[in-house]
């Protein structure tokens, strides 16, 4: 596909900035990226030109007795990361995050919003390049990035854009904040040429069910590797219930486990379903039934009727299991290898964040003997309690600090192959919940 | 210039994608064997390969214990567990082993319940015990400065326990302690006793830990694991005589011999670089390697450990160790499986498959030195027999240079070179495989031959992996001249490494023992260098010192390999 024909953008403010090599005045500090390039350009040939002078013209690294020391900066990349970012403070966002990156991931970053589809078709591109010493020992990384804002026809031709600007022979992540429209064109073009798309399902609008059924889809048809912050936070969750199946008097209960409950926070007092984000304790389901070879006999759907005695307006819930919404969450079949395992995922009234999971319970039963793992999360640390006929036999803790949106993308970038219990997972999310 | 791709490629086809296990696979999905119809005529070959389907499911479902934890490596943490350390105190407590658990416990890869009780002679308290190891993490943590919030937590867990190591109260009291432990800290009986002592101690402090019975598993849990730090014995003799001491009292599979060189990135990144790619295992042998070049240089000298080098020398401190471990990953054959036993049954063959010397073929193959004053990194440096604590007409070797021969199929004929010295002109380890030169020259107007590939792996420091070809000069002309390509780990993955006894540590308390040598890996090894030692020691006196400080060691190690027409690589 040829790239769109542009016509430089709107005039602006910005249009008066000095193009060109960023003098720097004092040594790098390690672990901040600076500024060595920065200019504006308004077509895909001019931003191929101003990529190629970043690594042709020497910079003035020092002084000394009198005489200029030149060296040119080395670029280093190990992928290119295209992020579309709908609007432009979610761009911005975006870059502030992976310039903190630059270090760790080296990468040729494109960050691409369209605008304004219905006008004349227009581009206006800022590149720039970061260099940032990781340590003070260390050699000096140096990456580009190009912001791009496309409008009219071009902005609905984001994969022409960015087919030309990608490094050869480097795997392309594609990072998709917010909710990335998976059956449009765009998306199509988009992630055709992806090696793994990067998302949060946990912040998809609705219960988040029928974006991931999507995400699901277009990930077997584009043979994508996905990362999904949602499921990359339960790490510490699924170490914890791993950890109960590592004993091995308990490890004999898996092939019998008959019941799974996921309760998740909400703010909707109703717990109605569709109104609160659902995806992470799917993921919890999803993840165990996949792992432990189970099949779909009956998908998820919403529990008919209501909570006997429960009212709308309850709101004291800081534990599980303390708030009680009129509704009753989901319900659904799974089959293991020898029984059937009811599975429930169900509200709370909490003033955690809404689709936060708070519990997951897992019962089994085996040979008249009943296991009881009941996994929950308070503040930074994740709890593990077993009870085996009623009487308490395991209590753990474990760590799980907080991931900030930097952590979830380094794990993601750093993630590197096909990851086949994520896949796996997203598969089982998507056929539990009715695909 | 671009950095190392990482290697993420599209994922398999939805439809060609088979389940990694038959466990993981729902039913409705399940791939279709080779079984044919229950009516249709069945074929010697579709049952046998109906057999094997079922004997691999088997064999599958069998290595899967627990499959929640397929995917989690990297997030397992331990189980609770008390870490017993004796020789508390001392130095390799203080600089290695304690900063090791402080990093673990830093980044959230140690249980809550977990109890560090340092056992040394010194008459400390628990208190004034934690102040010493908080001056220790001041200078050698490996972040600093140390976080405060993580050490308020991280000093509630250590406790010191004063005895002598053969006194059997000593070992009544830390029973105690450790039930208290159990008990109040939740460690589930669960401990792994580090000895980071003197060596002449190992014996006595496992023989009364099996007296105190804080050797014995308990059944349901409640792991006793030991990890021995080298030096291993000091020849073949007494390293057989400690295995067994050790066996008396410790199962094998509950020994841990920690040599920190194969915790280093780059050593274990040996193992992923020969057996993760495809395309260097087909060349990794006589028919297109020339020669292997190993080395480990040091610019420092003996560090004020003068009464412990003239104990050992280069030969038990460097070669019987950490030579023999990198020779061994580099010649081994693939292990058929990335487990503990598996993977050294591997080193151990190449090992045994060590040609046998002779005392002449030792005099003619392997070459001791000891440096003389000199200069390093532009200071004046003394001679070894000028340091603390060394015997002036010293005779302990500060360099070794060997050549040995690997009689095996694949390695026969080809030579390793060996060498460690300390004093030399910089510090740096690297393994080079130096591949043969083409059979036939076909650019005869080039001005010179093109030199041999080569693919050098440096251990320290610039970590990274170096791969020398031939490329034709710009111009009219054929000239051939030899280009680097270099990957440097720096530039490809910037962040730390883990240090190597962070590694160990978390791999024993993990139970996996794949980095630590076996016992018979041990005495192997000393079969191999106890000759050498004994045939020098029956020999006449060496000539010392005969190399300078900050020199590349004696000329009769270049002299060893300009016999066979070559040289020791630049480094």
């Amino acid at each position: 596909m040829a790239p769109p024909a542009a016509t430089p953008a709107p005039a602006s403010a910005a249009d008066s900035f000095t193009a060109g090599l960023v003098p720097r005045d004092a040594m790098p500090v390690p672990g901040e990226p600076a500024l060595h390039w920065s200019s504006r350009v308004h077509s895909i040939p001019d931003i191929e030109i101003e990529l190629a002078r970043i690594w042709a013209i020497p910079k003035r690294t020092a002084t000394i007795e009198g005489h200029e020391e030149h060296h040119i900066a080395a670029r280093t990349s190990v992928m290119n990361l295209v992020v579309v970012a709908r609007r432009q403070e979610i761009g911005e966002h975006a870059a502030a995050i992976i310039q903190q990156l630059t270090g760790r991931h080296p990468s040729r970053t494109m960050i691409i919003t369209s605008a304004d589809p219905e006008g004349r078709s227009w581009l206006d591109a800022s590149v720039q390049a970061y260099c940032v010493l990781p340590r003070a020992d260390a050699a000096e990384t140096c990456a580009e990035q190009i912001y791009i804002r496309a409008g009219g026809a071009a902005g609905r031709h984001l994969g022409a854009i960015v087919a030309p600007l990608l490094v050869h022979d480097l795997p392309v992540t594609l990072w998709w904040p917010g909710e990335p429209p998976f059956e449009s064109a765009v998306a199509r073009d988009l992630l055709g040429m992806a090696d793994r798309l990067v998302v949060d399902g946990s912040t998809w609008g609705g219960d988040g069910l029928a974006r991931l059924r999507e995400m699901s889809a277009a990930m077997d048809r584009d043979r994508l590797s996905v990362s999904d912050f949602a499921l990359t936070r339960q790490s510490r969750w699924r170490e914890a219930i791993a950890s109960v199946f590592d004993l091995p008097e308990f490890t004999q209960f898996l092939p019998a486990i008959r019941r799974v409950a996921v309760t998740y926070g909400t703010h909707d007092e109703t717990g109605a379903p569709g109104t609160t984000n659902v995806v992470k304790p799917v993921y919890h389901v999803a993840w165990l039934a996949s792992r432990l070879g189970m099949s779909v006999v009956r998908p998820l759907v919403p529990v008919e009727g209501a909570r006997p005695g429960a009212r709308p307006a309850v709101r004291a819930a800081g534990r599980p299991g303390s708030g009680g919404p009129l509704h009753r969450g989901l319900a659904g079949q799974l089959k293991a290898a020898k029984s059937e395992v009811a599975v429930v995922v169900r509200p709370i009234v909490s003033p955690m964040p809404s689709g936060t999971t708070l519990r997951v319970e897992i019962l089994a039963d085996r040979r008249g003997s009943e296991l009881r793992a009941d996994v929950t999360a308070e503040a930074e640390t994740v709890h593990v309690h077993v009870w085996l006929d009623g009487v308490e036999a395991l209590d753990r803790s474990f760590l799980a600090p907080r991931r900030t949106e930097i952590d979830l993308l380094a794990d993601s970038l750093e993630a590197g192959g096909p990851d086949p219990i994520a896949r796996e997972t997203i598969r089982m999310a998507a056929r539990l919940t009715g695909s | 210039m671009h950095g190392p791709a990482m290697t993420t490629t599209k994922e398999p086809a939805a439809s060609a994608a088979p389940p990694r296990d038959p466990a993981a696979a729902p039913a409705p999905e399940a791939p279709t064997t080779a079984r044919p119809a229950r009516d249709g005529p069945r074929t010697i070959r579709s049952l046998r390969l109906a057999r094997l389907a079922k004997k691999r499911e088997r064999k599958e479902s069998k290595a899967l214990v627990n499959p929640l934890r397929e995917g989690l490596r990297l997030e397992r943490m331990p189980d609770p567990f008390a870490f017993v350390l004796f020789g508390g105190t001392g130095d390799l407590a203080h600089r290695k082993v304690v900063p090791a658990l402080y990093q673990l416990w830093r980044t959230n890869l140690l249980p809550h319940e977990f109890m560090l009780v340092a056992i040394g002679r010194r008459p400390y308290d628990d208190e004034s015990f934690r102040a010493e190891i908080r001056t220790a993490l001041d200078k050698y943590s490996r972040v600093l400065p140390v976080d405060e919030q993580v050490w308020a937590a991280f000093r509630e867990r250590i406790v010191y326990q004063h005895g002598d190591f053969n006194d059997p109260a000593m070992y009544q009291a830390l029973t105690t302690r450790l039930e208290g432990c159990d008990a109040e800290q939740g460690t589930r009986g669960n401990r792994l006793y580090y000895l980071a002592t003197h060596a002449s101690s190992f014996p006595d402090i496992v023989g009364e830990l099996g007296r105190a019975g804080l050797d014995h598993e308990m059944h349901g849990g409640g792991w006793r694991r030991v990890v021995i730090e080298k030096p291993f014995g000091r020849d073949y003799d007494s390293a057989v005589r400690l295995n067994r001491e050790v066996g008396k009292v410790f199962r094998e599979s509950q020994v841990y011999r920690i040599d920190h060189y194969l915790g280093k990135e780059t050593v274990r990144n040996l193992l992923v670089f020969r057996f993760g790619n495809g395309i260097f295992e087909p060349i990794w042998n006589r028919r297109y390697v020339d020669h292997v070049q190993i080395t480990v240089a040091e610019s420092i000298g003996i560090e004020g450990r003068g009464s412990f080098y003239e104990e050992t020398g280069a030969s038990r401190d460097f070669l019987q160790n950490h030579l023999m471990q990198l020779l061994s990953l580099v010649a081994m054959e693939p292990p058929a499986s990335f487990d503990a036993d598996a993977l050294r049954d591997e080193k151990v063959k190449v090992i045994r498959a060590i040609a046998p010397m002779t005392p002449e073929q030792i005099g003619r193959e392997v070459v001791r030195g000891q440096y003389g004053r000199g200069w390093v990194a532009a200071e004046e440096v003394p001679a070894y027999r000028e340091e603390p604590d060394v015997d002036p007409e010293s005779e302990t070797e500060t360099f070794v240079a060997a050549r040995f021969e690997i009689d095996d199929w694949r390695w026969a004929g080809v030579p390793f070179y060996l060498r460690m010295g300390k004093r030399l002109p910089k510090r740096a380890s690297e393994i080079a495989i130096q591949f043969r030169a083409v059979p036939h020259r076909l650019f005869t107007d080039a001005g010179a031959d093109p030199e041999p590939n080569l693919l050098a792996m440096r251990i320290q420091p610039d970590e990274g992996i170096l791969l020398r070809f031939g490329a034709k000069v710009p111009g009219l002309g054929i000239d051939v001249r030899a280009v680097n390509m270099d990957f440097t780990y720096g530039s490809a993955f910037n962040v730390d490494s883990p240090d190597a006894y962070e590694t160990l540590i978390l791999d024993a308390l993990l139970g996996d023992a794949s980095l630590f040598t076996r016992a018979d890996e041990v005495e192997q090894a000393w079969s191999v260098v106890t000759p050498i030692i004994d045939a020098w020691a029956d020999g006449p006196p060496a000539e010392f010192p005969d190399y300078e400080a900050g020199s590349w060691g004696p000329k009769a190690a270049d002299e060893l390999l300009a016999r066979d027409g070559i040289r020791w690589r630049r480094i």
